[in-house]
């Protein structure tokens, strides 16, 4: 009797364990990360030799920006699905945030050559957010490296149109990238609408940025999180390899990662250069004068750096962890 | 107050038009009075025109009180003339409109029989005994020469007929006999249909009437279906459709949709109409259900049938399309805007938007340029030009701080001025010039600020603008 019940416990353990792995080889897959002794289930070869679409598709495609330490975060480069945020704090910021979501277009546009041609790129904006922050300038998009003739632009009334056109154009598959500029923390899209966002765009195989405009930290499904401040830029550069004194030269961008799934180790500055359209790391001499400048009136961390986790400590002081962005 | 409008009850109890209410109430002591809305008047005779567009699509506006409708060729299609006449009059009559309606060879018999006489349909040739014994008035004649016709004892159209042509034209005008001839159908009288006859349409008529909106979408799918052969055999694709739902009560929808591309496909057609009634949901009241449903094809392009290759690879702009009338369905047809460049100095003339008008060539035009832009250029422009205070060096330094939303900007650098002159031969020769300056605050935000006016030969206290914002 005393022998049997030993027995069942012992089975329970091994199927509780059994259970544990499991779930953890998902999580694992979900975050398209390896575990050590853990086979990840793309691996297993089709019985009859041949290999399945699948196991292909399993693998998530990226475009390497070409900046160590930007791509680090992004964990390799850009994702050319599903979606990603990119906010600014303040409407005066929203140049910097536009030009930072038209050079991720630039780079979109151009990865999706086909015979010659470039795709068209959709940029949706809630009205309201194009009347605060101005509309997008034709010739200064295409200054910028961007093709205008293939720029599509909707004014969308309320922030519901707006999802609406852009859950549309998702499911197309033409877009080169869709761009969807919101103000502030509308209630309608909350975690479930980007949550929906988030999978249409991985399953129409089209990469979705959220800009959104003067808004706060918010819990979303994006890839990433980005918050752009404006930077100084260089000077501009002369054939001697000089610099023209008191010019305004690359535009340049101050990133930080509020989401991530790997560590961000310090602010990001980024300079876009619209003739080569590719970014380039701002000169480490200048970024670090940037960073000591930039130094916190408490000095002190209130939480230790985790590594699997963004790099901020969280607000003090709010209780509930649903509330908090992620 | 004077009366407007008799029923056949005043006028058989003998009130005439343009009689004093107070003389009318006389006479008749029931009598209420309402002000007459001749807006509304109006609005009501377009509204049953609409519905009259069951029997033909070519209606026509007759004055205030009356509509022409071309019947040629529909009669057949509701059990003849008689049938015809006697279906229209006794729909209007639940719908408690009292009418009068008779059917000739001629507009001009058709309007002098219904109003002056009682015959519903006259075969043709038979109009002369008809038109004899009604009043002269009957021919649509200005009230002078009516006047005086019965001076001189011409009182029926009768004792017109048999006179002499040339001394009647000498004395009354061309105008009397072109009405005459008008009227026993020996001059064509064109008339002018109050919408454009649509070049395919096809139409079901239900005996339950419908209500709900998948079921009016399925059947035009099953109408577009319909559309699609004709519009095959003529080699072309909608650009734009129009859907006519017929009430019960007597009111007419009509529900556009545009198509990007010349359509043929019975299931993209209805995708359109999906989208449209979502929109005009709230105005499109279904009330007691729909009756009559009509697609029609109001403009149409050439559609040549594409072969698909090999591959299977669709055509690249059919998508693009499929979601440009998705989204104009939706929120119209100027929502979807494409980029555009013009020729031109001024910096809110050289960038604008336009609405998609030919998709295929949104993926068509040529390949990229690699063309060096100049980067002077802001990203996003205000539609506005927003005025901001700024101090600055005079007569032509850059700003060394502004304010703008109530926000003070120390300038750490600028770039500048790039001088704009006015288009003078657009906007005139007084229009003055700007300068624009690249700006860079303290904290490297770029900003596009420019000054309006020259100092000393333009104005006197130039005011500042903010008209965009750099990456």
């Amino acid at each position: 009797m005393n022998m049997q019940m030993e027995l069942t416990v012992m089975a329970g353990n091994a199927v509780q364990r059994q259970t544990v792995l499991s779930l953890r080889e998902t999580i694992a897959r979900i975050e398209d990360r390896g575990v050590p002794g853990c086979v990840r289930s793309a691996k297993t070869a089709d019985p009859a030799g041949f290999r399945r679409g699948k196991e292909e598709a399993t693998r998530r495609k990226i475009l390497p920006l070409g900046v160590p330490q930007f791509d680090e975060v992004l964990q390799g480069g850009l994702p050319l699905e599903g979606m990603m945020e990119i906010r600014n704090a303040e409407t005066r910021d929203a140049g910097a945030a536009a030009g930072f979501v038209a050079a991720l277009a630039v780079l979109y546009q151009r990865q999706k050559k086909e015979n010659g041609r470039l795709a068209p790129v959709l940029w949706i904006s809630q009205t309201l957010a194009a009347c605060e922050a101005g509309q997008p300038y034709a010739p200064g998009l295409k200054a910028y490296g961007l093709d205008a003739e293939r720029f599509l632009f909707v004014s969308a009334r309320t922030v519901k149109d707006a999802l609406w056109i852009a859950e549309t154009a998702l499911s197309v598959p033409v877009f080169a990238v869709v761009v969807l500029e919101i103000r502030g923390n509308p209630a309608c899209l909350a975690l479930s609408e980007s949550r929906r966002l988030h999978v249409r765009a991985r399953a129409g195989g089209v990469p979705l940025l959220v800009l959104r405009q003067a808004g706060e930290e918010e819990a979303s499904s994006a890839f990433f999180r980005l918050q752009v401040k404006p930077a100084p830029a260089g000077e501009r550069p002369l054939p001697d390899g000089s610099v023209l004194c008191g010019s305004i030269g690359h535009p340049a961008f101050h990133l930080l990662v509020e989401k991530s799934r790997r560590q961000a180790s310090d602010d990001i500055f980024l300079e876009w250069n619209a003739h080569d359209r590719r970014f380039y790391s701002l000169d480490e001499r200048r970024s670090a004068a940037l960073q000591t400048n930039d130094e916190p009136t408490d000095p002190v961390d209130p939480l230790s750096a985790s590594a699997d986790r963004p790099r901020r400590a969280q607000p003090m002081g709010r209780l509930l962890a649903f509330a908090r962005a992620s | 107050m004077r009366l407007v409008a008799l029923d056949t009850f005043a006028e058989r109890i003998g009130l005439k038009r343009g009689q004093g209410a107070a003389e009318a109430r006389a006479m008749c002591p029931s009598l209420d009075v309402i002000a007459a809305d001749p807006a509304a008047d109006q609005a009501f005779l377009e509204a049953l025109a609409d519905w009259c567009d069951r029997y033909t699509p070519l209606v026509a506006l007759d004055g205030t009180d009356g509509l022409f409708l071309d019947i040629t060729g529909c009669a057949h299609l509701h059990g003849g003339e008689k049938a015809l006449i006697s279906d229209v009059l006794s729909r209007l009559f639940s719908l408690g409109v009292e009418a009068r309606a008779t059917v000739s060879s001629a507009a001009g018999l058709s309007w002098a029989v219904t109003r002056y006489g009682d015959a519903d349909v006259i075969a043709p040739g038979d109009g002369d005994p008809v038109l004899a014994p009604l009043p002269v008035a009957a021919l649509r004649l200005p009230a002078d020469t009516a006047a005086a016709l019965e001076r001189v004892g011409l009182k029926q159209i009768g004792d017109l007929l048999e006179a002499p042509r040339a001394p009647l034209a000498r004395r009354f005008g061309s105008s009397l006999l072109l009405r005459l001839d008008q009227a026993r159908g020996f001059e064509d009288e064109p008339l002018s249909p109050r919408l454009p006859v649509p070049s395919f349409s096809a139409e079901r008529r239900l005996a339950e009437p419908l209500q709900d909106e998948e079921h009016i979408l399925e059947l035009t799918r099953h109408l577009a279906r319909d559309v699609r052969s004709s519009l095959e055999r003529h080699g072309e694709g909608g650009r734009l459709f129009e859907l006519l739902l017929f009430r019960v009560d007597g009111r007419v929808f009509r529900v556009r949709a545009h198509a990007a591309v010349p359509l043929n496909d019975a299931v993209r057609i209805a995708a359109l109409f999906r989208e449209r009634l979502q929109a005009v949901h709230d105005d499109l009241d279904a009330g007691y259900g729909f009756e009559i449903v009509r697609l029609s094809v109001l403009r149409s392009e050439r559609l040549d049938p594409a072969q698909q290759d090999f591959s299977g690879a669709p055509d690249e702009s059919q998508p693009l399309a499929a979601f440009v009338d998705k989204v104009s369905a939706r929120f119209g047809p100027g929502c979807l805007m494409q980029a555009t460049l013009a020729e031109s100095h001024l910096p809110e003339r050289a960038g604008g938007f336009a609405a998609v008008t030919d998709v295929a060539a949104v993926l068509r035009t040529a390949a990229l340029e690699e063309k060096a832009f100049p980067e002077n250029r802001p990203l996003r422009i205000f539609a506005h030009p927003e005025p901001v205070e700024a101090t600055a060096e005079v007569p032509e330094g850059a700003p060394r701080s502004f304010n703008w939303r109530k926000t003070r900007y120390r300038v750490a650098r600028a770039e500048g001025p790039e001088r704009i002159a006015a288009e003078w031969w657009i906007d005139g020769e007084d229009h003055p010039t700007r300068d624009y300056f690249r700006i860079e605050d303290q904290e490297g935000r770029r900003f596009w600020l420019f000054r309006e006016g020259l100092y000393g030969r333009e104005t006197a206290s130039p005011r500042w603008f903010m008209h965009g914002v750099f990456a």
